[in-house]
């Protein structure tokens, strides 16, 4: 009975392509769907649309020259990109940063992970239809965008975080405008709770949509709040601390559930984390045994030549667990320079996760996992 | 690099290389400007334009007065007048109907002028920015119809597949019962097109027929994600339109009528002198029926969180993907013209339409209160959109059966208790 | 059923709380800056296009060497008399800059040694706008005036209405010989 109907109805399995152009747009993506009916059977994503060959061109700049390509890996938290080079380069050529210059990197990366955060939290409402949390995140990030171009002059790309430390102290006027941005942020975080974290529309598209599990998360190679939704509670500033982390009181927010509403949340609350960080960050910069102007190591020649060699150095950057290998040869440019993106494994999993989802949530499951492009094609 | 200060401008400075205000950095950072926004010249400014306007709108209403009686002393009088010239009596119902049919015409047409207008003044403030601005002196007022005028210029392009009959009748369909819904829908007291005594089964009968057209629009596109996005229209506009008639029900039963304006005429009084007795405030029937009736409402016009037929994002495309042009203005007026329509029938249905909500506010006409409950009414529909995200269509079609419909159901019910407890 | 009333109340006032916070953001001033009636200054340290006064500079290079998108170019002159600054010959024949190459570092600013202000920097302004790619490259040539102001002798901004427009400075001569 039910071979007859089959046949005769003729199903068939649809091929779409969630095209590089979409209006759900992360970036420049392209994911094959084989749908049948509502469910998708099989799921492709296809990257390098954006790949603008960043390993190679690292390896005709010099150091100090090849910095300001790695903003524009993850553009949007470039100070981690920055970060994580400095952290390589200065273990290859051993060059120790002084104290005040890692509270400034570490107080810069917390702020640019906030401003990460909430281009996920502006981006993901609009796919779920809401328009108006997109332009509050973006009327906070503009003042951290303000912060930054106060400190360095640039708003998106800054190369502020160099080799051997930072590029400038922070001019006078500075604490106080941060100070004043975060009382005017924290109650804002509460507000895109009430808004948009418990409302019950969003909780109906995101709760149990696009699980992901630990054993999963784990072989897949999962890092940043994809990974600790699930349920394994690796961040790399507590496992392997870098900068100052290890003298800093915070938390990691971690779930077990690992659906698109944990993954969402947990960026949540990192951002409060975050601001945690970045007044502890700023009480210490203002106490007085850490010099003004003392932000550059020294003795860093303008022209550095690492000795040969490798080195490793990886972080905790907002998409997850961002990694430099470094390999020099003795001369100023770099042999090697690979990027270990977390946007780039992070969105491998997207084979298994979005068969068995219905189309409407490949939207969800897809601005959950907060990929951004630059990192991915590199 | 020497530590410099940030010193902002204390004044805006003039740039005189290309005649610009320069304005200094730390007016526009929100934590100084929301700390205490009342200090600020331009909020107070703001606000006192927007009281002033209010009660200027109040004062010219009170000054003007009941327009309703005053059309049949005037239709007798001019009737009078042509008969005495000698023009036979059919031709006079004829011209005035006509007369009354123009009208009729005219009131989704002014009506998306302003609710266009309205709707991106009250998004943009609901996201702290401006909207438009320029078109027009005050606030961009003039918008509307400079957009009216670029999508009356616009190109009108039929795909190559599409079917060219049902294409070109689909936005027809959708839009001449969307006018023709207005008829029995009262404006104010004795102000209304035609009072037709069946006037509620009118309004959602006439209704239904636009889903036929929004049927005919993804059908008529070519292609076969309008299509399925036509189906999945079609399927929510017809599921949502039966809690939207159970909930008008207990009213209905309430006052005895289907009439409208008796409807709303039935609302008169009040409890103890203060309460209004309108049925919002009948125990838990009216509230739970206003409550479905403003959700399912929102459902039947395309709203978010019920808007998946015509989301840009998510893979299928709207029905009204391939219109472009006039035809696509169409299907957009429509759209305001049932949210007008359900502020109205709201408006009559559960606030007393008409009838001030305090005694000793009844100097204004009862226009005056008929618009001022729809336009709140229609406030609440800008501000849904504006704050929810969106259903995803199966958990749509969910809380409809699953929800909507039962808790509908049960109301009825409910009123039945409540009138045996009444009499 | 306790369960299921339960979650309708719930959803009903979440739903309520999140209409409040958005009509509480409505009656609140708005942070637009109405662009172009009214313009931000940016802060000090911007980087904005770049500017070069060909009276300081000593055409000694490091610039074109910080650079990671190679987008200067310049040739050293021999000193000519009338073109002095503090007593100091002019240095350079020609200067050109490439503004679809450059990706505002600040790496050239940086790295430029004269005292006590640097002759290529990065100016505030940010409304630049070129309609085709030769536009692009911008030439300075010896004896070129300076157009607007740089920091002064002391370090501090001169008046930032009175900042370089790169619309003034003339475009590189589209010509096979000369770079």
């Amino acid at each position: 009975m039910t071979d007859t109907i089959s046949t005769a109805l003729k199903t068939g399995q649809m091929f779409i392509n969630f095209g590089p152009q979409h209006p759900s747009t992360h970036g420049v993506l392209r994911i094959a769907l084989t749908v049948e009916g509502e469910v998708v059977v099989k799921a492709d994503p296809d990257v390098g649309y954006l790949h603008r060959g960043m390993e190679k061109l690292f390896e005709a700049r010099t150091y100090s020259q090849a910095l300001i390509l790695t903003d524009r890996l993850d553009y949007v938290s470039a100070m981690s990109n920055n970060l994580a080079y400095c952290l390589a380069v200065e273990r290859l050529a051993g060059i120790q940063a002084p104290l005040r210059a890692q509270y400034l990197r570490v107080l810069t990366a917390e702020l640019n992970r906030i401003a990460s955060h909430l281009v996920f939290f502006g981006t993901f409402s609009v796919d779920m239809g809401a328009f108006t949390p997109f332009l509050y995140a973006f009327r906070e990030r503009e003042m951290i965008l303000d912060l930054f171009e106060m400190l360095c002059g640039g708003r998106l790309l800054y190369s502020y975080i160099r080799v051997g430390g930072v590029n400038a102290d922070l001019p006078a006027g500075w604490t106080e405008k941060c100070r004043e941005f975060i009382t005017f942020f924290k109650p804002r975080l509460k507000d895109y709770d009430t808004l948009l974290s418990f409302n019950p529309i969003f909780r109906d598209r995101t709760v149990n949509v696009g699980r992901i599990s630990a054993s999963q998360a784990i072989s897949w190679g999962l890092s940043g709040p994809n990974l600790r939704a699930s349920g394994p509670d690796y961040d790399v500033r507590k496992a392997e601390p870098y900068c100052v982390y290890d003298k800093l009181d915070f938390k990691v927010p971690v779930a077990q559930a690992g659906d698109c509403w944990n993954r969402y949340y947990c960026r949540m609350l990192e951002m409060g984390q975050s601001v945690e960080i970045a007044l502890q960050c700023l009480d210490a910069l203002a106490a007085a045994d850490l010099v003004p102007g003392e932000i550059m190591a020294k003795g860093v020649p303008k022209m550095l030549k690492p000795p040969a060699g490798a080195a490793y150095a990886h972080i905790e950057a907002s998409r997850g667990d961002l990694g430099f290998y470094a390999v020099a040869d003795g001369s100023l440019n770099p042999y090697r320079m690979h990027v270990r993106g977390p946007s780039f494994l992070n969105v491998a999993i997207l084979q298994e996760i979005l068969t068995g989802c219905k189309i409407a949530d490949v939207v969800a499951v897809l601005g959950s996992l907060d990929i951004v492009l630059g990192e991915v094609d590199r | 690099m020497t530590t410099e200060t940030i010193q902002p401008l204390s004044e805006p400075v003039f740039n005189h290389a290309n005649g610009r205000l320069l304005m200094p950095d730390n007016r526009y950072w929100p934590s100084r400007k929301w700390e205490s926004p009342w200090s600020l010249p331009a909020y107070r400014s703001g606000a006192a334009v927007l009281a002033g306007l209010l009660s200027g709108a109040a004062a010219a209403a009170w000054l003007v007065g009941e327009l309703g009686p005053r059309v049949t002393p005037l239709y007798y009088a001019a009737g009078h007048y042509a008969l005495s010239l000698g023009v036979p009596a059919f031709l006079i119902k004829i011209v005035w109907t006509v007369i009354k049919a123009a009208l009729l015409l005219a009131v989704p047409l002014v009506n998306a002028l302003f609710a266009v207008w309205w709707e991106r003044k009250i998004s943009a403030h609901i996201q702290s920015r401006l909207g438009p601005m320029y078109v027009g002196r005050f606030q961009g007022c003039l918008q509307t119809v400079a957009d009216g005028i670029k999508l009356f210029l616009k190109e009108d392009i039929v795909p190559d597949s599409a079917d060219r009959l049902v294409h070109l009748l689909a936005p027809v369909v959708v839009v001449i019962p969307a006018i023709m819904v207005f008829a029995p829908v009262p404006f104010g007291r004795e102000l209304i097109f035609a009072d037709l005594d069946i006037g509620t089964v009118y309004v959602f009968a006439v209704g239904g027929v636009s889903v036929m057209g929004v049927i005919m629009a993804g059908w008529a596109s070519g292609n076969k994600f309008s299509l399925l996005g036509g189906l999945r229209a079609a399927a929510q506009l017809v599921s949502y339109e039966l809690p939207r008639t159970f909930a008008v029900i207990p009213v209905v039963m309430l006052a005895g009528t289907l009439n409208i304006s008796a409807i709303a005429g039935f609302q008169a009084g009040y409890w103890g002198g203060l309460l209004p007795r309108w049925f919002i405030f009948y125990p838990v029937v009216g509230q739970v029926a206003f409550i479905v009736f403003l959700i399912a409402s929102v459902a039947e016009t395309n709203r978010v969180p019920f808007d998946i037929p015509e989301a840009e994002s998510e893979l299928v495309a709207g029905f009204n993907t391939e219109y472009s042009g006039m035809k696509f203005a169409l299907f957009f007026l429509s759209e305001f013209a049932y949210v007008l329509l359900s502020c109205l029938l709201m408006a009559a249905f559960f606030f007393g339409g008409g009838e001030p909500p305090l005694p000793l506010l009844g100097f204004l006409p009862s226009w005056a209160w008929f618009l001022a409950k729809t336009l709140t009414l229609m406030f609440c529909f800008l501000w849904f959109r504006w704050t929810f995200p969106r259903f995803r269509v199966d958990r749509l079609m969910d809380f409809n059966w699953k929800f909507l419909l039962p808790v509908s159901l049960l109301n009825i019910a409910a009123a039945g208790v409540l009138i045996w407890f009444i009499s | 059923m306790k369960n299921y009333l339960s979650f309708v109340a719930d959803a009903f006032v979440n739903t309520l709380k999140g209409l409040w916070v958005t009509l509480e953001v409505m009656c609140l001033p708005v942070i637009t800056v109405q662009y172009p009636t009214e313009k931000l200054v940016p802060y000090p340290r911007f980087r904005g296009m770049l500017a070069y006064d060909a009276k300081v500079c000593i055409a000694c290079g490091m610039c074109v060497r910080a650079c990671p998108s190679r987008c200067i170019a310049l040739a050293k002159a021999a000193p000519v008399g009338d073109t002095m600054r503090h007593g100091v010959p002019a240095r350079i024949e020609w200067y050109t800059i490439d503004y679809g190459r450059c990706n505002f570092c600040g790496l050239c600013e940086e790295s430029c040694p004269t005292k006590p202000v640097k002759a290529l920097w990065h100016s505030l302004d940010y409304e630049a706008v070129f309609s085709t790619r030769e536009e692009m490259t911008r030439r300075w040539e010896r004896g070129d005036t300076l157009w607007g102001t740089a920091r002064g002798a002391d370090g501090q901004f001169a008046a930032v209405a009175d900042q370089i427009h790169i619309q003034n400075v003339p475009v590189r001569p589209f010509d096979r010989h000369s770079p």
